[in-house]
Parts: C-alpha cells; structure tokens; sequence
C-alpha cells in the first residue's frame, strides 16, 4: 500500500476509532493540565520570591532554564531511575512541570519588574504592606505577561507529553507510537496521524482557552 | 506659629557608596494647616527630605515627629496611612476603577463600604470631577489634568492630617497647572492641611506656600521663611540668585485680587441707549464702557468711536471682553491679562461669570506700593522682636 492509499483509509480508520482518540486526547489534556497548574504554582511562586534579588532570580533562570536544554528522552529516561518513580503518568507530569518552569518563572519576573515604578512607589507611599502590593498591585498588573508564560508552557509540553507514552505514559503518544509500530501495515499512518492531529487540535484548544481565561481575568483598565 | 505638626530632628541620609550625605543633620518645624514648599536646585536632595518623612526613604540619623509623636522607628505602612501622598507620575492604579483607585487606603482602614464610597463622591465633588461621571472609568480614561485630580482625592481619602506632594504639578500643561493649583488652595482653604510640597520652581514655590524653605547641597537651609520675607530680604547671595531677576513682579504673585479694592470702569447694560452710554462713558477718565448681559456678565468694550457708529447692533461692535480672571487669582495673573488686553484693564468676575469689578495699572501699582510697606514693616518688626528677645536672654 502507498502513503496515499493509507490516507484515504484515516477518515475510515477516525470514524471507527473516534471514541479511543478522543479519550487519549482526554487523558493527554489531563497530564498537560495537571503539569501546567502544579508549574504554574511553583514557577510564579519563584519568581514571586526572587524577581527583587537579582543573584536569587539568575540562579532561578539558570537552572529552570538547563531543565528545559535535556533532552525528553534522556529526562525520561533519568526518571524512571529514581525509587518510587515507576512507569505510567507520574514520572510524565514530573517531567512536564520541569519543561514548563523556564517561561512561567521568566515571564513572571519580567511582568513584576515591568510595573510602572510609580505606580509601586505610590503604592508604598499609601501605606500597602510588601504583600499587598505584591498581591493587590504588582501581580495583577503583571499578569497578562505571566499568563502568556504559561500558555507558551503549555504548548511546549503539549508536544513533550506525546512521548511520555514511551513510559506507559497517558495520552494521545501511544497512537503515534502504535503507529509506528505497525510500520508496513494498512493502518500505520492512519493510527499515527490521528496521534499527530489529534495533538495539534488540542494545542489549539489550551491556545483558545487561554486567551479567554487573559480577556477574563485582567482588568478593563490595562487591556 | 502654632504648633509644629511635623518636626525633623538632626535628620541625615547617608547613601551606601556616596561619600557625601544627601541629606545633613537637617532640622525644622512644619506647623499644623500650612504649606510648606521644598524648593532648591536639582539634586539638592528636596525629594530625599521629603520622602523621609514618611520613611519611604529610611534616615541614617536624626528624629522624626509628627504630632508631637516621635515615629522614626514606628511600623512605617501605619505611618504612611496618615500620610497622604501625591507624586509627579501620580501613580494611580490602572487596573482600578477611579473609585477603588480613591478607596484604598480606607479600605486598608477597614471602613464600611457604605462609607468608603461617600467618601469617594464627596472627594471627587471636592476636586471638581463628577462623582456619577467618573467614578466607574479607569485611570487610562482620564486626561493628565484629571488624573491628577484623582490623585489629590486618593491622597485625602482618609482625611490624613499631613500631605507630602512631590512636584505634583510639574508633568502638566502650563494652562492647566495653573488652574489646578488654583483649585488646589481653594481646597486647601476648607481642609486646612499640613503640606509639604517639594518643588524646582521658584514661581510655583511663591504662589502655593504659605512658607518657602530654600535648600542647598545636602538639603542645608538657607532660608526658611514666609514668600515675602524671602522675596524681599533674601538671606544671601544663594537665594538671591536661586529668586533669580524680578522679585517685585514676583510679590505680584503673592497677592490675590480679592484683597484689594478694584478699578471702578464705566459699565451699561446691553439694552441701554447709545446717548446713555457716551455719556456715562464721557463722564469718567477712563476711554471705553465695558457693556454687561442682562445677568451683568461682561460682554464688550465700547469705545466712543463704536457707540458713534449707528449701523451695527451693540452685540457686534467693539471688543470682546477676553481678559477675565477670578478673585482668586493673583495680581501676576491679573498684569498678565491686563497686558494682553487692547483696553488696559482686565475685569474681574465672580464664579458665575458676573462683573465684580476691573484690575489696571492703578490697582497694580497701588498693591505692589502697599506691599512694599508692608515688607517694610514686617522687616523692621522682625528685627525689634530679635533684638528684644537677644535682651531677654
């Protein structure tokens, strides 16, 4: 059969498969999400902590920036070495919430420090504590700039948590795999295809979401 | 003097790596209900001395008192909630609503909403903005000048009894700086506020203080007294050189119209006969009838060569009154329109447009006599009460 012949059986190969597609693609979203809430926490928190400490905030970039130069494979791989790691989603979200720290950290501290110093100082001026402003001014102003962090973190790991099914990981990888496993028979590019598609549709589904959950969550004042 | 709502002891602000201090062993008294103006050349540290008053910038050395109550090492956020505090950049929050911008600091405060947001219509009322109006924009909805009004009302939301204001006109259009300072002492009048008020302009330091301190390097005092004092016996060659030329022009922005008795023009009304009004006008020295509406707001000039014209209607002929100021205005503002004016004399009107009267080169002339006498006086008062309390000790 030619690549073109196996094509013309996706739609067929779709039509009968939907429901497993749409439940890999369930259980992909889930890691994607759950890595991305728990990065999210962690990587606004740090830049919180540090983006007022400048040696703090360079070691912060530093080493969330080396986790996001390993390779997926070799991180993977690194992972299932460690005690009480296992197989399956555990080891994926881990490895998830590594990849997605860098833009998370590095757009919160640059949002925070891109407030208008005026702005901080008559904030100050009025008598907020370093908490109140932190939370009731400079957060809030920053927050377009965090939130875009965040959704350049979740695409990026859209894309990692595919092979993640290389350690029995959930998602829509196992078709990619399942695919290319089949090399040579009717239906590896179809299983394959709907893998890639299907992780593309749902880039485009966090990409959409996120840019309600910016228009929602700023401010008429600032946008 | 009453009794001194601010006093700084002995205050220095070293900077780490700076061999000189930017503030030295600086003392003085602000008393309750005045405006204090900081005023000194660029880098004189008029903005440090400001700002450790409220500690945003910690003092090396030296007290602070505010109220008799010594707060230098007092928990600084408490501090700054009776502090109300204006800055060039003004500084108000753009991802709040005009409302939450005013409402901070009572909110910090706990008061009830209820409260809170009289509060913030009553503030906005104050400063001239339209509580319905306003109250729900944002701060990137409002011009510069209206900004700066929502500024002035966040500063007092709380009713703190002192003000520390940082150049808060100075990233304003001139037309509109001058009108806001208008309206700020007219503020000022009902609220009676302590105000330290830093500024780089002389002028401005004349028309808002009620005392002027004219600070050297490191923020050294080199006079420390009310503008006409300063303005007439300048301490030394510094403040002689930072009042720079034209300290008699310069008084005139001391004085306020309202004070002195106004020029007495010929005036007629819109509806009166020509013959009427040549002869009023011929009946006094001066070379032309101002014409009010029927409310008595001032409309034209009439010279005699208009009223000897028969073809045109009154409305159309002679010029149109163009220099108008307030009883509140200055005498500086007041020569200004008068030099602009064809006539030589501005008029002056009350807030609901109507003729109160004229200032002309008489009036000047006369105030800026008195002034002088005045200056004189006190000069000479100053001096006996020095030399009497000298004896005393």
């Amino acid at each position: 059969m030619t690549p073109l012949e196996q094509l013309e059986g996706f739609p067929t190969y779709l039509a009968n498969n939907w429901d497993t597609v749409l439940e890999l693609a369930i259980a992909h979203a889930i890691v994607v999400g759950v890595s991305i809430v728990i990065a999210g926490v962690v990587g606004v928190g740090l830049g919180c902590l540090t983006y007022r400490n400048q040696p703090a905030r360079d070691a912060v970039l530093r080493v969330t920036g080396l986790f996001l130069t390993i390779p997926s494979l070799a991180l993977y791989a690194l992972l299932i070495t460690i005690p009480g790691m296992g197989f399956g989603a555990k080891p994926v979200i881990v490895a998830l919430t590594m990849y997605a720290l860098l833009p998370i950290v590095r757009n919160t501290v640059t949002g925070l420090l891109g407030v208008d110093p005026a702005i901080v100082e008559s904030a100050l001026g009025m008598g907020l504590s370093r908490g109140q402003r932190l939370f009731r001014i400079e957060l809030p102003l920053a927050w377009p700039v965090v939130l875009t962090g965040v959704r350049v973190s979740t695409l990026i790991i859209i894309g990692i948590a595919a092979l993640g099914a290389i350690l029995n990981g959930p998602g829509l990888g196992e078709l990619i795999f399942d695919g290319l496993g089949r090399f040579g028979t009717p239906f590896a590019l179809p299983i394959a295809l709907s893998g890639f598609l299907g992780v593309v549709a749902l880039g485009i589904v966090f990409d959409v979401f996120f840019n309600v959950v910016t228009r929602l969550t700023t401010s008429r004042g600032v946008r | 003097m009453t009794e001194a709502m601010i006093r700084l002891e002995q205050l220095t602000k070293r900077f780490p790596g700076q061999s000189e201090p930017a503030v030295e062993e600086l003392s003085m008294e602000i008393p309750e209900g005045e405006i204090v103006v900081l005023v000194g050349p660029s880098g004189c540290g008029k903005t440090t001395t400001m700002k450790l008053i409220n500690r945003i910038i910690e003092p090396s050395s030296g007290r602070i008192f505010l109220e008799g109550e010594d707060v230098t090492a007092a928990d600084p956020d408490q501090l700054r909630r009776r502090i109300g505090y204006v800055i060039q950049q003004i500084g108000l929050f753009p991802h709040r609503t005009i409302h939450d911008n005013i409402a901070t600091v009572p909110k910090l405060l706990g008061w009830s909403d209820d409260k809170i947001r009289a509060r913030v219509d009553e503030l906005l009322e104050t400063v001239g903005l339209d509580p319905s109006r306003y109250r729900d924009r944002y701060p990137k909805e409002l011009s510069g000048g209206q900004r700066q009004r929502v500024g002035v009302a966040r500063a007092l939301s709380a009713d703190p009894p002192v003000m520390l204001m940082d150049e808060p006109f100075g990233a304003i259009d001139p037309i509109t700086r001058d009108r806001l300072q208008n309206e700020f002492l007219r503020v000022q009048e009902d609220i009676r506020k302590t105000i330290v008020f830093v500024t780089h302009d002389i002028d401005e330091a004349i028309k808002m203080g009620d005392r002027i301190a004219i600070l050297g390097e490191r923020s050294v005092i080199a006079q420390y007294d009310r503008p006409e004092v300063i303005l007439s016996q300048p301490a030394d060659g510094f403040v002689e050189d930072f009042i720079g030329s034209g300290a008699s022009l310069k008084r005139l922005n001391l004085a306020r119209v309202r004070d002195y008795e106004l020029g007495d023009w010929p005036t007629g009304r819109v509806d009166e006969e020509r013959p009427t009004l040549l002869a009023k006008l011929r009946a006094s020295d001066k070379g032309a009838i101002l014409i009010l509406d029927a409310e008595g707001r001032p409309q034209r000039w009439l010279r005699p060569r208009d009223l000897q014209r028969p073809d045109a209607s009154l409305s159309d002929i002679g010029l149109v009154v163009e220099a108008k100021v307030e009883p509140q205005a200055t005498l500086a503002d007041a020569l200004n329109e008068l030099v602009r004016s064809r006539v030589g004399s501005a008029v002056v009107v009350d807030k609901s447009g109507v003729y109160a009267g004229t200032v002309d080169m008489d009036v000047i002339m006369t105030a800026a006599e008195a002034m002088r006498k005045a200056a004189r006086a006190d000069a000479r008062a100053s001096m006996d009460a020095e030399s009497s309390a000298g004896q005393v000790r």
